[in-house]
């Protein structure tokens, strides 16, 4: 991960820890990182340095104006402006990453087809935790080019499950 | 050699001898000149010639003793007309020409011998040296001949030697060329069969990927149409969760 990411959410915990909701910010920023990543024209414009950083930062409390933490809403709009909407994922990621270190938990991006029950994503963290022998917490990404299954990254380790994985092992056999 | 010496010794004598006694004999003119210098004409004024001369006159001038004294002068005259022994000279012409051909002949002995018999010596050596010369060189070119021979061989010896290894290396060269071809032969056979076998299994494979992209696109059609269950989804969930319970992956 980039050393710049790293600073960003460095500085992004710092904020949510002072304001006393680590745990919810690194979540929203995470939503709404996997949101842009599922919008090119959204990712494009708020990239786009043509755009005045007012604009882009308006665009932004437009969008979660009254639907995330102010803070989250202030971090997304500071990182905008900066002009660091393309590093939004890896500052996210990290931040993610930083709230389990300071929970003494590890995180695991498991993407799915289709969303996973409650029920579902309990006994995933359960199974993650018991593979990796600490806790675990999951943040879901609905991927539907994974066509079923589940693929799971836990740092530098993948664990694909996914059908796209099963059928591509098939034609690798074939 | 000295046969031929004196034979010519022999014709010089001869010649000496005809010489001199050609030489002893008085000719018409001294003898008429020596008979009337000699003669006396009585009754005749002077002596020899002059007497001569004036009996001339008198006879001429009809005088009958000098008439008779001029015919008596004619018939003394008429014996110098006689030739002399064309044969045998006289003693005395034997004597000196015997004379002179000893001389001569000790003359000839002294320094003509010598000189004569060099020459034939030196002339004898020279036939000599040129035989020996020539059988020199008769011997030389029977060397020649022979080392020209010797060489000949040795030339025919080596030309055959040559041939030989020629036609060795020409059977070397064939076999070589042979065994290049063979292997080139078996090397084409051998890539020949492997391009065979490559296309065989590139079309087995082409046809396996076809038949396993028929069969993946027909699987795939298939679980497309069972993942839009979301029974199905759940279960593949489920089962995943349970593989990562286990330990499995």
């Amino acid at each position: 991960m980039a050393e710049r990411s790293v600073s960003y959410a460095d500085a992004v915990a710092a904020v949510a820890r002072a304001e006393g909701n680590l745990d919810a910010v690194s979540d929203e920023l995470f939503r709404v990182a996997r949101a842009l990543e599922g919008s090119d024209e959204l990712r494009m414009t708020l990239s786009d340095r043509q755009v005045p950083a007012a604009r882009r930062q308006q665009i932004v409390e437009d969008l979660l104006g009254g639907q995330a933490l102010e803070t989250t809403t202030a971090v997304v709009s500071m990182i905008v402006a900066a002009g660091r909407s393309s590093d939004l994922i890896g500052i996210a990621r990290e931040a993610v990453e930083i709230n389990a270190r300071d929970r003494g938990r590890s995180v695991a991006e498991v993407r799915t087809a289709v969303a996973l029950t409650g029920d579902q994503a309990e006994r995933l963290s359960a199974a993650l935790s018991a593979a990796t022998g600490h806790q675990v917490d999951i943040k879901v990404v609905v991927d539907p080019s994974i066509m079923g299954g589940v693929v799971a990254t836990i740092g530098d380790e993948v664990i694909d499950g996914s059908v796209r994985h099963r059928l591509s092992q098939l034609r690798d056999t074939f | 050699m000295s046969r031929r010496l004196w034979a010519a010794a022999a014709v010089i004598v001869a010649v000496v001898v005809l010489s001199a006694s050609a030489a002893s004999a008085k000719t018409v003119g001294s003898c008429i000149l020596d008979e009337i210098a000699a003669a006396e004409f009585e009754g005749i004024e002077g002596e020899g010639f002059t007497a001569a001369k004036n009996l001339k006159t008198l006879a001429a001038a009809g005088d009958e003793h000098a008439e008779e004294l001029k015919v008596a002068l004619g018939d003394d005259l008429e014996g110098c007309f006689d030739a002399p022994n064309p044969i045998i000279p006289e003693v005395k012409e034997i004597v000196w020409g015997g004379l002179a051909f000893v001389v001569l002949l000790a003359l000839m002995y002294w320094k003509l011998f010598p000189v004569v018999k060099n020459l034939m010596d030196q002339r004898t050596q020279r036939i000599q040296d040129a035989i020996d010369d020539a059988d020199r060189q008769r011997a030389e070119a029977a060397e020649v001949k022979a080392n020209y021979e010797a060489e000949l061989a040795d030339a025919k010896a080596e030309a055959a030697r040559i041939v030989d290894e020629a036609r060795e290396q020409a059977g070397a060269v064939r076999a070589d060329l042979q065994a290049r071809a063979e292997a080139d032969i078996a090397d084409m056979r051998e890539r020949a069969a492997a391009d065979v076998e490559a296309s065989k299994r590139q079309a087995i494979a082409d046809l396996q990927s076809e038949v396993s992209d028929i069969a993946l696109g027909a699987a795939e059609a298939v679980l497309g149409r069972s993942l839009e269950d979301p029974e199905m989804q759940r279960q593949l969930v489920d089962d995943y969760i349970a593989s990562v319970g286990a330990g499995q992956d």
